[in-house]
């Protein structure tokens, strides 16, 4: 799967900018130098936030801006069709930063973006961050984030930057950061993210950053086996000692039966050739022996 | 959130699946009215959310009233898994040959619900060996009655307990997707002599995300209060046996504080995720909280401070410290004014860390005997 982000520049449009949340970030995202040409906001059409034109619908904000990506900041019960006009309109990446989205709405966006061909990251991410080219789609910390070769994917949020600010604090700058999301099902897997992270020859090495929960973990590592993945990989999984059965704050980070525990992730990556660190603290001299 | 066994029973009713006849029961006096409606013999169920019932002693069979009084009494004195139990479910006792395992979940690998059943029931879904299952993708839209009735013929299935098992999965699936479930299991299913089926347990949990669409189950607030203070505030907070509140800004952060606990020999007393954009008055409002644990003896805040102003964590401390008695705070505050941060907590009593790992050490010290 090919997941193609805007280039240095290009326009991108924030639904549900003129919300609490929507709009801190965008003006965070103008901050960093992302091109955020235009927000969405049914019932707002003419306003102005952060000096960015808001349209009622995608349609007009696309026409008015030509944007191919969108970040999504509405409330989880209207995010469903608000990426269905997104889709429709012809936007070809959504990145859903919105929390708490039900499952089978999870479900249906995920095949919309399969009909269209378009593609969605999370829900509940933090978005996505390529340095270089000035370009934050999401809310991190842009200040954890420096340019350089590695790409950083993770599970979590806060575990996201607290690994950039580690790495970059350790001269370990990234070429991509991109969270998944905390939720039982990511519309980008991490098995996605290593694919893209194989044909991108600016990335010299990947630090994935799981959790308990599901098997996604596990995914990626069998298709790092059978594929073959000849960059440095280096891995951490938080929950080793969680209880079983309890949601530990993200949908997704639950362990049922011997279904999701950190024992089975870690012995999957290690399997894979990847070194897995079992603090936060030891990634990046894992990364720099790892090169 | 998960349902008590009564709760999914009542919505296996609403769909059309069989269950045995049954009352809730909160005291001994009113099982035995119970049985009265029910008649011997009965089954004695303890209600609780833990797994392990039947090991712990939460089930009993009874064929006298004595009997049923005096397993009554015990089972509501009963903690299976640390769970006290507050309800029994007496429930007519059905005779069975065989025990099936049926459910609706969702495979989150392949990204898609499945049905998954299997003819050897009565046993915990994950031991059953893999050549005794079979499963059918569920498609959005819901299950097809032909892919129902291959599930049947996989199984074996054959007249009346065929055409049963058909229409309980298609009413599972009808619930599961109409109640947004992310799990409905049916263990045991049980066969009867006329080869008839009987939902004998219920295990479902709801998608909490979807809770908006199905305010008829808002009402099943938490029973635990600390978990319901938490809801209220909007946290995710775990309650845990161990001796070290661990609150933090982010549910993977807060996760791998605990491990970090946990590998210096301590134990965490819950798992309290601030949220996103922690403001001083979430702050204050989660050290209230921990400071009602009975079990805490340390508290261990990890703030990495991205958008979150760690200056604001610094005064909703403070805030909680001048209000209420709370166990050593231990905080790790990093990120954005963290100089100023810790300026505001000198002199508070909070011991203030750069990194995770030395404000965990010195929790676990101060707990540790």
């Amino acid at each position: 799967m090919k997941i193609e982000l805007p280039e240095a520049g290009e326009p991108v449009i924030v639904q549900g900018i003129t919300g609490k949340y929507g709009s801190l970030h965008a003006r965070l995202m103008l901050g960093f130098g992302t091109n955020v040409a235009a927000g969405v906001t049914p019932g707002k059409g003419g306003a102005t936030m952060e000096g960015v034109p808001v349209y009622d619908s995608v349609r007009e904000a696309l026409d008015a801006t030509r944007a191919k990506a969108s970040v999504l900041f509405v409330p989880a019960p209207a995010l469903l069709p608000a990426a269905e006009e997104a889709l429709r309109a012809g936007i070809r990446l959504l990145v859903v930063i919105t929390e708490h989205v039900p499952i089978r709405d999870t479900l249906t966006l995920l095949r919309r973006c399969q009909e269209t061909g378009a593609h969605a990251i999370g829900p509940n991410s933090p978005g996505v961050i390529v340095p270089s080219r000035k370009l934050k789609l999401g809310i991190m910390p842009a200040p954890s984030f420096l340019e350089g070769g590695v790409a950083l994917f993770s599970r979590s949020g806060t575990l996201m930057y607290e690994v950039a600010d580690t790495l970059s604090l350790a001269g370990l700058g990234q070429h991509v950061a991109l969270g998944v999301g905390g939720d039982p099902i990511s519309c980008t897997t991490l098995t996605d993210c290593l694919d893209w992270a194989r044909a991108m020859d600016e990335v010299r090495s990947v630090v994935v950053v799981g959790e308990i929960g599901g098997d996604a973990e596990e995914r990626l590592a069998e298709h790092a086996l059978k594929v073959g993945f000849s960059k440095p990989l280096v891995a951490y999984i938080a929950g080793r000692s969680a209880p079983r059965e309890k949601h530990m704050g993200h949908a997704g980070a639950i362990i049922y039966g011997d279904y999701g525990t950190a024992e089975s992730k870690i012995a999957a990556l290690r399997r894979a050739g990847a070194k897995v660190a079992s603090t936060t603290s030891e990634i990046p001299s894992l990364v720099k022996s790892a090169r | 959130m998960r349902l008590f066994e009564y709760q999914g029973k009542e919505l296996f009713a609403k769909y059309g699946i069989p269950v045995p006849r049954s009352r809730l029961a909160k005291t001994p006096a009113q099982a035995l009215a119970a049985l009265d409606e029910i008649g011997l013999p009965a089954v004695i169920k303890a209600q609780v959310l833990s797994g392990g019932r039947g090991k712990a002693g939460g089930v009993a069979l009874v064929r006298s009233r004595e009997e049923a009084e005096k397993e009554a009494k015990r089972i509501l004195s009963l903690r299976v898994a640390g769970e006290q139990t507050r309800a029994l479910l007496v429930e007519e006792a059905y005779e069975h040959a065989e025990e099936m395992y049926l459910s609706i979940s969702l495979d989150r690998g392949r990204r898609e619900f499945v049905a998954l059943a299997s003819r050897r029931g009565g046993i915990e879904v994950e031991s059953l060996a893999k050549s005794t299952k079979s499963e059918v993708p569920i498609a959005l839209e819901g299950l097809a009655e032909s892919d129902a009735a291959s599930l049947s013929v996989k199984l074996g299935l054959a007249a009346r307990t065929g055409s049963d098992f058909r229409s309980i999965l298609l009413n599972l699936e009808r619930l599961s997707r109409e109640e947004e479930c992310e799990l409905s299991e049916i263990n045991p299913l049980a066969v009867r002599p006329d080869g008839s089926l009987v939902a004998l347990d219920s295990k479902v949990v709801l998608d909490d995300n979807a809770l908006f669409r199905h305010p008829e189950f808002s009402q099943l607030a938490p029973e635990d209060p600390l978990e319901g203070e938490a809801a209220r505030s909007g946290f995710a907070f775990v309650r845990l046996d161990g001796s070290v509140a661990v609150v933090g800004n982010g549910a993977g952060l807060v996760l791998s504080t605990l491990d970090l606990v946990a590998d210096a020999g301590g134990s965490a007393a819950c798992f309290l995720d601030l949220g996103g954009g922690a403001q001083r008055e979430r702050v204050e409002a989660a050290l209230r909280l921990v400071s009602k644990l009975p079990n805490a003896k340390a508290v261990l805040l990890n703030i990495f401070g991205g958008i979150t102003r760690t200056t604001d964590v610094a005064e909703g401390l403070v805030r909680a410290l001048s209000q209420a008695p709370i166990a050593p705070v231990y905080a790790r505050i990093s990120g954005a004014e963290e100089e100023e941060a810790h300026a505001l907590l000198s002199g508070s009593g909070v011991q203030v860390f750069r990194t995770s790992r030395e404000a965990v050490l010195a929790a676990v010290r101060e707990v540790s005997p």
